[in-house]
């Protein structure tokens, strides 16, 4: 057979590489005449290369064994560090999903980046993602996913800071690189505490390892949870999460990618080490605590947002903590394929509210209304996303939840309850949002709202008939299970939560009857939440006041403790020099006065010996 | 016991001396005082040279030599008071206190 394609799988990150620095000189200030579409033109078309070439290769791949490439990185006395590739039909279809997802959202910002100039900037850091994501799944060495990790939290860094001119661009950029590089670093003590405890960083190699191993209980846990701190930054898991909403800040297709396969690198490198994680239980109890946390919280923040984007951001923190749920349970599989359909379904969603927001102006949900009979074919694409995104029948994201579900069942049943309240509680959110926009009478905003241009519905379209087939292509691949092994004591609740959910938010935002502005009955709680449980407050009353206050303790006391010390040496040099020169009198008398003195004591000092044996001898 | 009366003597004058020339006001007195200090030298001198080398009496040559270098140091110093006076009108001591820090 052959098999040219997977054997060159790794040219698939090259191409996107070679994209983004293709697109460079067409930044304004280097090719000044043409304008910067060529730029966007040519990212898309290493992308399709990309696309084509990851298919090709998964063609090959399918129900064949796992391949492994090894190239030497850098080898140093002892330590041997090699760049390890691992070829499956997983991380070719990851592969897939990443170029297929980066190839829609490069033609959609085609659309949406029409009134801008920065292409060259945009679509270089969009080919950096993804270059950086395609590294982290074909790699197969943790090393090398922490070093992916730290380019992509750089380039987070930079494409949230696309329009440098708004100060909250600024500030989300600052808040997105600090808090997700405070994971990031702590993943790399982990990452560091590994290697002389396991003496590999390949992940094949971690699985056995910790298969036998037999370390300190002690030490597997401080290990874990440090191996955890990364995707937990990564995956805006709390309390590392307030930088997702920030990064709302940034531009749509970026968006796009970030809510769907930026988040997952975090993911993607907690399911490869869950064989680590399984050592120590009080890690996975951390895993599932944080997840369970961050779904219900996030969950019931999304609800109370009225910014549209970070609405949806938060249903990600949601998802993400399913995921870590699922790591945390062992199910790395259920994981996987939750990570797969959610990408669908949340790109979906995401790219819908892009082409509202790019020609409604505003993102807030309070302004819109009635766009369904004027924007259709945006809204079926939510409504797909939606269904695929919560547990519908026969979409995506149901036969996963339903899988997680059902292996929870046994061994966690109150793990199945939160998955249903998270699934509700999505519901009822993306329902709210859909009834806001879509729903109820046009209002001043939304008055004249066309449809986006191709750019946009076309990769919408697109993805809105995947998301449709997702389902046919579970079935396909053989990962749907028979409808009589359905578990129905898991599916019945939650798809009747997602019914209640939907028909709760439904009933309340469509029904003009109910005053608008919904205010709780204790305003606090719903401040509470519409604030993100004050999180901003938070980090600045503790970890930012805390490093505040002891920098600028450090400041002073380098400021006048240590410059003092020195410049108190300078001072007493002047201040000597100032007063002893008043030895210079200027009476002749003084001087031989100091001559005498000088004499005096010399001799004494020279004849001291001498003169302490005298005797004196007596007077007869 | 005559060298220890001989020097303690030189010793008083000496620092009879030098207490003038400290204290003194008048630039005269200091060069007075100065003859006083080299004369409680030559009495040393002559001391020792009676007491310890009466045979070959270098002690006496040696405060001839002291007595003719004291004369001409003498001159030379009412010579530079002379000049100094010219100048400033006056031999207070405490008035040339001009070359200070």
């Amino acid at each position: 057979m052959n098999e040219i394609f997977s054997q060159t799988i790794w040219l698939v990150p090259l191409y996107a590489l070679v994209g983004g620095v293709l697109a460079i000189p067409w930044s304004p200030g280097i090719i000044r005449q043409t304008g910067p579409r060529p730029s966007g033109y040519l990212n898309a078309l290493m992308t399709l290369i990309a696309l084509i070439h990851s298919i090709l290769a998964l063609l090959e791949t399918w129900h064949q064994p796992v391949k492994y490439l090894s190239f030497q990185w850098l080898h140093a006395a002892d330590l041997n560090i090699s760049f390890d590739i691992v070829i499956s039909s997983v991380t070719v279809g990851a592969l897939v999903l990443i170029t297929g997802l980066n190839l829609a959202a490069q033609i959609y910002a085609i659309g949406y980046m029409e009134m801008d100039w920065g292409w060259a900037r945009f679509y270089s850091l969009l080919a950096l993602f993804e270059a950086g994501m395609c590294t982290l799944v074909l790699c197969n060495s943790l090393f090398f996913s922490y070093v992916v990790l730290e380019i992509l939290t750089l380039g987070t860094y930079l494409l949230i800071g696309l329009w440098f001119n708004q100060s909250l661009v600024v500030t989300g950029a600052r808040d997105a690189f600090l808090t997700k590089r405070v994971g990031d670093l702590i993943l790399l003590m982990g990452v560091v505490a590994l290697l002389p405890l396991a003496g590999t960083w390949n992940y094949t190699e971690l699985a056995q390892w910790a298969k036998t191993t037999t370390i300190d209980p002690t030490v597997a846990t401080l290990l874990c949870l440090a191996l955890i701190a990364g995707p937990l930054g990564k995956c805006a898991q709390f309390p590392l999460h307030l930088w997702l909403d920030e990064a709302m800040e940034g531009p749509m297709p970026a968006t796009i990618l970030r809510n769907t396969i930026v988040v997952s690198t975090g993911a993607w490198v907690l399911i490869k080490l869950q064989p680590v994680f399984a050592l120590s239980p009080l890690a996975s109890k951390v895993m599932i605590g944080i997840g369970a946390v961050t779904a219900i919280g996030a969950s019931l923040i999304a609800i109370a947002q009225i910014d549209i984007k970070r609405s949806l951001s938060y249903s990600v923190s949601a998802y993400m903590g399913l995921v870590f749920i699922a790591v945390g349970t062992q199910q790395d599989e259920t994981a996987l394929r939750l990570l797969f359909t959610y990408a669908i379904a949340m790109s979906l969603l995401v790219m819908s509210i892009g082409g509202v927001v790019l020609n409604n102006i505003t993102q807030d949900l309070t302004k819109y209304g009635g766009l369904w009979s004027r924007r259709p074919i945006s809204g079926i694409c939510y409504l797909v996303g939606a269904a695929s995104l919560v547990a519908f029948p026969p979409l995506g994201c149901f036969w996963t939840l339903t899988e997680m579900a059902d292996n929870l069942w046994n061994s966690h049943p109150w793990l199945v309850g939160v998955l249903v309240v998270v699934n509700g509680l999505t519901a009822f959110s993306i329902t709210r949002e859909f009834s806001l926009i879509f729903g109820g009478k046009p209002k001043q905003m939304t008055v004249r709202s066309p449809e986006g241009l191709w750019a946009l519905v076309l990769p919408m379209t697109f993805g809105m008939g995947f998301a449709l087939h997702v389902p046919i292509l579970l079935h396909q691949w053989g990962l749907l299970p028979e409808w009589d092994n359905l578990n129905l004591t898991v599916a019945t609740p939650l798809v009747i939560s997602t019914l209640v959910g939907a028909g709760a938010a439904a009933f309340i935002y469509l029904n003009e009857k109910i005053a608008k502005p919904i205010e709780l009955k204790p305003k606090a709680v719903q401040d509470f939440f519409a604030y993100d449980l004050y999180t901003a407050q938070i980090y600045r009353v503790t970890i930012v006041f805390v490093v505040g206050l002891v920098s600028q303790i450090i400041y002073w006391f380098d400021r006048y403790l240590v410059d003092g010390v020195i410049n108190l040496v300078g001072l007493a040099t002047i201040f000597s020099g100032e007063s002893l020169k008043y030895n210079v009198s200027g009476q002749t008398q003084f001087y031989f006065l100091s001559i005498f003195l000088g004499v005096v004591l010399f001799v004494g000092v020279v004849c001291f010996p001498l003169l302490s044996q005298l005797s004196f001898v007596t007077f007869p | 016991m005559q060298l220890e009366y001989c020097l303690l003597l030189a010793a008083a004058l000496f620092c009879i001396g030098i207490y003038g020339l400290i204290t003194s006001r008048n630039a005269v007195r200091v060069l007075m005082s100065i003859e006083l200090m080299l004369n409680a030298v030559n009495l040393n001198l002559m001391g020792f040279s009676n007491f310890l080398d009466p045979t070959e009496i270098k002690g006496q040559v040696f405060t001839v030599f002291v007595i003719t270098v004291a004369a001409a140091e003498a001159a030379v110093g009412l010579a530079i008071i002379l000049a100094i006076y010219r100048n400033r009108n006056t031999i207070d001591m405490e008035q040339f206190n001009l070359l200070k820090w």
